[in-house]
């Protein structure tokens, strides 16, 4: 009997000995897929100590999970990985193998692609469902349009921007099952050295009740000055930005909001000079309220501020400065 | 040592777009502009300046894209990059990241670089797939998201750290040759320089034909570009400026934040 490719797996990642949110946020992915093709939904959890969180995601879940214990990632190496689902994936049967649009998840998705003859959808935010075909939303253009892609291969790698879908909150009626497999794979050609751990959290972002943020809009330094006025004019507020201000040195690293900054949901998040690229909205999407101004009408920003001001941040600021002054 | 920097040249985030009537990609409006993939700028830089820190090493840059696409290689070469290669498409529209790395594997294949370099995005179709994907066309090694690398061609070799969650970084040292996608911070871009952009006008880039690659079949099917929807529906203030202000001052304060 030939075997069909029936399966959704999802490639748990783990944050601790616990599975990480982007993880159940995949199972919600592979439920819409299921709804409009039947298949089967299986995890694939890959490194070093996996026994724990494989039991933890199998309970919580309620389904299959097949961890792939390797020594050999004690210090996780993406070509050992990469070597590891080569070998584990095909048994799976997978039409979709699923991943999070996470460092990680970039740095496998596009590999294993090509590896496994796939094609490769990556950004992934929403499903939809054409006369029972998939087409899956990724965005573009900093957020302004959305590309709609189709799979065309037998396997489709898939990864998924976090917090694009919501971890489904169902209440599991089975165990779930935990399957070990050990493998004593490693590649000569990349050797992991260590991990340097992050800097220090700005406390101070957490703890804010707004939060000002500059993007590459501000122009130049000299208006940082003007965002610390707009800060300032609130109780209990702090001073944030986009990337690009951080890596040009003019905010440190640990005031920046996003993918690979930090996540915020202050009670007024305060957008200036910021287009709303995915990478940047992850990091603050759960503010209470949000208030953007930006000279471009299109920014995406737009898309999920409460209140959008269409306006040259330059006489913007300063005309909102006078109003509270006048008080 | 040699090496390749892959750079793309995108649409200026500002420039006026809308979706073309067959949905098949945009189309500007008024006065469009064009420039060097941000993320790119750091390639440029980070391969001029190992060219400056080691001896013999030459710096070749190549795009992918229409005519216009050009301009991006005079900037790469105004930076001080040696040589430049034009893999000239007929039209702006989307390519698959496959196709174009596919493209780049054949046109790197019998060039012997030590050390390819890409961006970690296109700041246009935003894919972050033609890098990894080269490095498995050629078969050899890859990083993502370097913030930092020491290059020891002595010993063939390329330490770098690389960014991953939570802020952290992962430290690696991987056989040359590679494929390393930069994250952007990594290095501050130079500007080009006068002497260096003259020289980019005189030698012009080596125009290559795609069709002397062989063109995959997709691996996934483009179907159409459309605006995505909206989350919240907010409220856009009009009038002027000091309209606005008032209007957002009032909002504000009746919901208690100032
Ligand atoms: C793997 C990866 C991780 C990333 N992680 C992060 C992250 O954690 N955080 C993050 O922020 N980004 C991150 N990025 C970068 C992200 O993709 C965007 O490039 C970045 O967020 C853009 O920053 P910006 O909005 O400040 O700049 P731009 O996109 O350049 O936007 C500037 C905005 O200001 C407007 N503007 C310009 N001048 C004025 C003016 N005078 N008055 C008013 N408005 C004006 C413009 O119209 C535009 O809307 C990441 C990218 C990648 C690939
Ligand atoms: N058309 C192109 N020409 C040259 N390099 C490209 C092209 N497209 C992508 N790249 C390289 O691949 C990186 C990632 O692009 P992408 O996978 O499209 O997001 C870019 O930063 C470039 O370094």
């Amino acid at each position: 009997m030939k075997k069909t490719r029936d399966a959704v797996v999802i490639i748990a990642e783990a944050q601790g000995d616990e599975t990480a949110p982007i993880t159940l946020e995949l199972l919600a992915l592979a439920r819409e897929i299921q709804l409009a093709q039947p298949c089967k939904i299986r995890f694939l959890m890959v490194g070093h100590g996996t026994e724990a969180t494989a039991r933890d995601l199998a309970r919580r879940t309620g389904r299959e999970v097949v961890a792939v214990e390797a020594e050999t990632l004690r210090d996780y190496n993406t070509e050992t990985c990469l070597e590891i689902l080569q070998e584990h994936l095909p048994g799976l049967s997978p039409r979709f193998v699923l991943m999070g649009q996470t460092p990680r998840g970039m740095d496998l998705a596009p590999r294993l692609a090509v590896r496994l003859g796939a094609g490769c959808i990556t950004g992934v935010d929403a499903l939809c469902v054409e006369e029972g075909e998939l087409r899956f939303s990724r965005t573009a253009f900093g957020g302004k349009i959305s590309l709609q892609m189709a799979p065309a291969r037998s396997i489709t790698v898939v990864t998924a921007t976090p917090g694009a879908f919501t971890a489904p909150q169902e209440s599991v009626s089975s165990q779930g099952s935990v399957r070990l497999v050990s493998s004593a794979r490693r590649s000569a050609r990349s050797r992991t050295l260590g991990i340097i751990e992050a800097p220090r959290q700005e406390r101070g972002l957490s703890e804010a009740d707004v939060i000002v943020a500059a993007g590459r809009g501000i122009g130049t330094r000299e208006n940082l000055a003007l965002i610390e006025r707009l800060a300032s004019v609130f109780p209990r507020s702090a001073v944030a930005a986009s990337r690009p201000l951080c890596d040009q040195g003019w905010m440190d690293y640990p005031r920046q909001v996003g993918l690979t900054g930090a996540t915020v949901s202050p009670k007024l998040y305060f957008a200036c000079g910021i287009s709303g690229a995915v990478q940047h909205t992850v990091g603050m999407q759960g503010s209470g309220f949000i208030v953007a101004v930006s000279r471009d009408p299109h920014a995406a920003i737009f898309r999920i501020a409460d209140v959008c001001v269409v306006d040259d941040l330059e006489a913007f600021i300063p005309a909102f400065l006078a109003l509270c002054r006048e008080e | 040592m040699k090496i390749l920097a892959c750079v793309k040249q995108v649409l200026d985030s500002e420039s006026v777009f809308r979706i073309r009537d067959d949905s098949d990609w945009i189309e500007t409006e008024g006065d469009p502009r064009y420039g060097m993939n941000h993320p790119d700028e750091f390639v440029v830089e980070e391969a001029v300046a190992l060219k400056e820190a080691h001896r013999e090493v030459t710096v070749d840059v190549l795009t992918v894209g229409p005519h216009s696409a050009s301009q991006v290689l005079e900037r790469a070469v105004g930076m001080g990059a040696d040589r430049a290669y034009h893999i000239l498409t007929r039209e702006e529209g989307y390519l698959a990241p496959f196709t174009v790395s596919s493209w780049i594997a054949g046109f790197a294949e019998t060039r012997n670089y030590d050390l390819i370099l890409c961006g970690i995005m296109a700041e246009d179709d935003m894919q972050g797939q033609v890098g990894p994907m080269l490095a498995e066309h050629l078969g050899y090694p890859c990083a993502t998201s370097v913030v930092r690398e020491t290059c020891r061609p002595e010993t063939e070799t390329i330490r770098v750290e690389r960014e991953i969650e939570g802020g952290r970084r992962e430290l690696l040292e991987i056989a040359l040759p590679a494929v390393l996608t930069l994250q952007t911070g990594i290095n501050r871009p130079r500007y080009p320089s006068l002497s260096n952009l003259l020289r980019a006008k005189k030698e012009k880039p080596e125009l290559l034909d795609p069709a002397r690659f062989p063109m995959p079949e997709d691996r996934e099917q483009f179907l159409r570009a459309a605006l995505p929807p909206a989350v919240r529906r907010g409220v856009v203030l009009e009038g002027d400026t000091e309209q606005k202000a008032r209007e957002l001052h009032g909002i504000l304060k009746e919901m208690a934040f100032l």
